[in-house]
């Protein structure tokens, strides 16, 4: 018997104005997993991840996570549930040092006497020990990530997304980042879904693969399937390069 | 019945002017999302202005603008290059700071030179009244009225015509793409900022043909002016002329009907409800 | 290496308490002394109570004279008609300013006001207030309303001297600074922070927007509001024009000016600032009336424009330069003075 999915996406369509960014979309996400979800510029992947995570409510489609229905909930309600993201252009607490940041969301699950307990634990898992004292607007883009992820990670997720947090890193800040991952998934069971242009994170760490374009699911499968499918190769770099 | 034609008509040409303070400030929070909280301030000093150079030059009240829109023009610029510029990029708090900083120098500078009396100037040439049936029209506010339609009317063909009103609107829809093509935004900036408090110099000197003037006006006409722009929206400059004469009216009426006092006690509530409920302005853009 | 945004040194506190709670014996015969520092007392308790809103959260209220208002209005009116000691009268005067606070914070967080959207709502809100006090004449109305002299009366809170009003508000203050404090020690004061900086990333983290702020709103008015029942005995009277924006407006700049989000910040520009103010009131003002004012107000600009950080901020690493240019000459003052 199959465990119950995590994440269930029932139909999603999400329009702007005219434009069908996403079109009745349907996924599940089971648990443990770590799922890639990657297509061109456009695909809809950012819309996708939007209306799952709340910014938006979709104009058609539910979303179910852990068996609620979270479709337009709120996103403190949602962190509060269980599901924490991470935003593209990161959104730093400029004027707050590594370690207050990582503590607002540590709160989230931890009382008053618990916090500083918590706040020391995600600093060390996310290699932010040297960094603790820093003002984060003073940091540069990958300790930023990191400092983002870490954020994410002291609410406790029970599911994670992640909005291209590979963006912008250099092939070493790449692989710490990965390892991190890795380690979250494995050693506490965070369910992960990425949202990535970054092939070498996505066919590094994740399980399975959905590609989107314009607004709809092409191929699912492995890594290995998804780097052979001709329509996948066709979305990214057009008809000839199939041939 | 005569009662509600005449103080609907009455507030309506107030609103007219109004608008075009409003106007001023839409120019300047619109294009570059600075805050102005000296703006009413600057309607005084025009006023002053007005005053100042009425009594010298023993000048009426309306034939004023001619010399002070060119001398707020650069006042306003001035204010832009010394103050404004320098905040830009900073968080916009410190931009309410300095303006906030501004409005109560220029209210102090004015108390020192005109002191705390009310200000007139002598009967103007625009006085007098007409009489349409049983409706009494002060002709000073009508022409008021008609010039700040007129000056509306022919900023808007500015903005819309013209190289540097495109440029301005330009700026304030994108300004990294404006300065692609070849706008610099700082002297368009400044000019923006010139042409608002240039505005607010005609206001002045058609409000001196039949008003006074004190060093606690600003406040007033700096919430009248937000809160038209708020009533208004923006990126809508019929809309503004529509929400002034809105404003004007309703102010019209509590006075006539309710309680002299009560008038900045609904143009205020007026000012939250549009906030809250419709913070978009009823004919805005963004 | 210190905490950025909330240290709160205890020694320099502990002093500057310690040198509050003797200045009368300094000064006490100097009645105009006496006033001066009470008037700076006030705006202390209020630039504090203002930061827990402006500086953590963020959000720019200019209504602080609202809620003081509202408590002189409502210890005011139960002391002139049903005799109630002020003493009663503040905790009621802040009930009451909490209460609007949330009435009207509801809505306001409710639809997402905020910046300059909110800033204006909140300057229009005290002026609507006190046209609405002048017009009802029941409890407010153009007159003044003097509460009754006593040389020295603590059922009623008057007394002749400054002195005891001095210590009220000294009380007061320490009250503010100790909730504050507190609250920045808090999940509701990270909470704040975290909405101050970015409220999208803060609400992802599961802050409830809405919520904290409204609690914020609620404190720092019901601060405001025991303020202003001391305020009322301290003038005898109660008025609509208590209700003032453009003193509200002035608390929000001192908080500004001050350093937003530190603890002290608001204190500091209120202590150096209004003192500042009413020095130059006292010797400025024979000769032009308002030149105080306007010497007053290009200094606030020239802060703004230089300091936008604050004062406290810049205070503290000047004496952090300083120091450590004592200890390890020139590379220490180097480090020490990363940017703010």
């Amino acid at each position: 018997m199959a465990p119950e999915p995590l994440l269930r996406v029932h139909n999603l369509t999400k329009r702007f104005g005219q434009l069908v960014a996403v079109n009745n979309v349907s996924l599940e996400i089971a648990p443990g997993e770590i799922v890639g979800l990657i297509g061109p510029n456009g695909a809809g992947k950012t819309t996708l991840f939007n209306s799952i995570a709340g910014l938006y409510p979709p104009d058609a489609g539910r979303v179910t996570f852990r068996g609620c229905d979270t479709t337009g909930m709120l996103a403190h309600k949602m962190c509060k549930l269980g599901m924490s993201r991470t935003f593209q252009v990161v959104k730093a607490f400029d004027d707050l040092t590594v370690e207050e940041a990582v503590r607002v969301g540590a709160y989230n699950r931890h009382s008053e006497k618990e916090v500083a307990a918590k706040v020391e634990e995600v600093i060390a898992f996310c290699e932010l020990t040297e960094i603790r004292h820093h003002r984060c607007g003073d940091l540069g883009l990958a300790p930023l990530r990191r400092v983002e992820l870490a954020r994410a990670v002291a609410t406790e997720p029970v599911l994670l997304l992640l909005d291209e947090a590979g963006a912008g890193l250099t092939a070493t800040e790449l692989s710490g980042l990965m390892a991190i991952i890795r380690r979250l998934n494995q050693e506490r069971g965070v369910t992960l879904c990425v949202v990535e242009h970054v092939m070498q994170l996505v066919m590094g760490i994740c399980q399975r693969i959905i590609v989107l374009d314009a607004g709809e699911i092409i191929a699912e499968g492995s890594p290995a399937e998804i780097s052979k499918n001709p329509n996948v190769i066709e979305a990214y770099l057009g008809k000839r390069a199939v041939l | 019945m005569e009662h509600l034609a005449q103080s609907l008509i009455n507030g309506a040409l107030m609103g007219c002017i109004y608008a075009l303070i409003a106007l001023g400030l839409s120019i300047i929070f619109g294009v570059m999302n600075v805050v102005n909280f000296a703006h009413g301030e600057f309607v005084m000093i025009a006023m002053y202005g007005t005053f100042t150079i009425g009594t010298m030059l023993i000048m009426d009240a309306v034939a004023t603008p001619i010399i002070t829109i060119p001398l707020l023009f650069i006042f306003g610029a001035l204010t832009y290059y010394i103050l404004i510029d320098r905040t830009l990029r900073e968080r916009y708090v410190t931009q309410i700071a300095v303006t906030v900083g501004l409005a109560v120098l220029l209210r102090a500078v004015a108390q020192m030179i005109w002191q705390a009396r009310p200000r007139s100037l002598p009967f103007s040439s625009i006085q007098g009244n007409l009489l349409l049936g049983d409706i009494n029209i002060l002709t000073s506010r009508l022409i008021a009225a008609l010039v700040s339609i007129v000056a509306i009317t022919a900023i808007y063909f500015f903005l819309a015509k013209t190289w540097p009103g495109r440029a301005i609107r330009a700026a304030s829809d994108d300004l990294d793409a404006a300065s692609l093509v070849g706008v610099n935004y700082r002297s368009i900036y400044a000019l923006s900022f010139g042409l608002g408090t240039a505005l607010t110099a005609l206001a002045g000197g058609l409000l001196m043909s039949f008003q006074q003037v004190d060093p606690t006006m600003g406040l007033r006409f700096g919430l009248l002016s937000w809160c038209v722009l708020a009533l208004a929206g923006l990126g809508s400059i019929p809309g503004l002329l529509i929400s002034g004469v809105i404003v004007g009216a309703a102010e019209s009426l509590v006075i006539t009907y309710w309680d002299p006092r009560a008038r900045l006690l609904v143009v205020y509530l007026i000012f939250i409800l549009v906030l809250w409920l419709r913070p978009r302005g009823l004919f805005g853009r963004k | 290496m210190e905490r950025r945004l909330r240290t709160f040194r205890l020694l320099p506190l502990l002093a500057g308490l310690a040198f509050a709670l003797i200045i009368p014996l300094l000064l006490g015969r100097n009645q105009y002394a006496m006033v001066l520092a009470t008037t700076v007392l006030v705006y202390s308790v209020l630039a504090t109570a203002w930061n827990i809103i402006g500086g953590m959260a963020g959000q720019l209220d200019l209504a602080a004279f609202a809620y003081l208002g509202l408590g002189a209005f409502t210890s005011g009116t139960l002391l002139l008609r049903w005799n109630v000691t002020p003493w009663i009268g503040m905790f009621a005067g802040g009930l009451v300013a909490a209460a609007f606070a949330a009435l009207i914070g509801y809505p306001l967080f409710r639809f997402g006001i905020k910046e300059v959207w909110y800033a204006l709502s909140s300057s229009a809100l005290v002026e609507v207030l006190r046209i609405a006090f002048l017009m009802w004449s029941n409890i407010g109305g153009p007159v003044e309303r003097y509460i009754p002299f006593h040389a020295f009366s603590l059922y009623h809170m008057r007394f002749a001297s400054y002195i005891p009003y001095y210590y009220i508000v000294l009380a007061l203050l320490i009250a503010a600074l100790a909730a504050s404090y507190r609250i920045s020690r808090s999940r509701l004061g990270y909470y704040l922070l975290a909405l101050g900086q970015n409220e999208d990333a803060a609400e992802a983290l599961g802050v409830n927007a809405q919520r904290c702020k409204l609690q914020a709103l609620m404190i720092y008015a019901f601060l405001a509001g025991m303020t202003g029942a001391v305020y009322a005995c301290i003038y005898g009277y109660i008025h609509p024009s208590f209700f003032s924006a453009a003193q509200s407006t002035e608390i929000a700049i001192l908080g500004i000016v001050g350093g937003m989000g530190l603890v002290y910040g608001p204190l500091t520009a209120a202590i150096l600032l209004v003192s500042l103010k009413e020095f130059m009131r006292a010797n400025l003002g024979s000769t032009l009336e308002s030149l105080y004012l306007a010497v007053y107000a290009v200094i606030l600009i020239l802060i703004a424009l230089f300091r936008p950080q604050g004062i406290a901020p810049w205070i503290r690493n000047t004496f952090a330069r300083g120091l450590a240019r004592l200890q390890g000459g020139k590379d220490g003052a180097r480090a020490a003075s990363a940017r703010p």
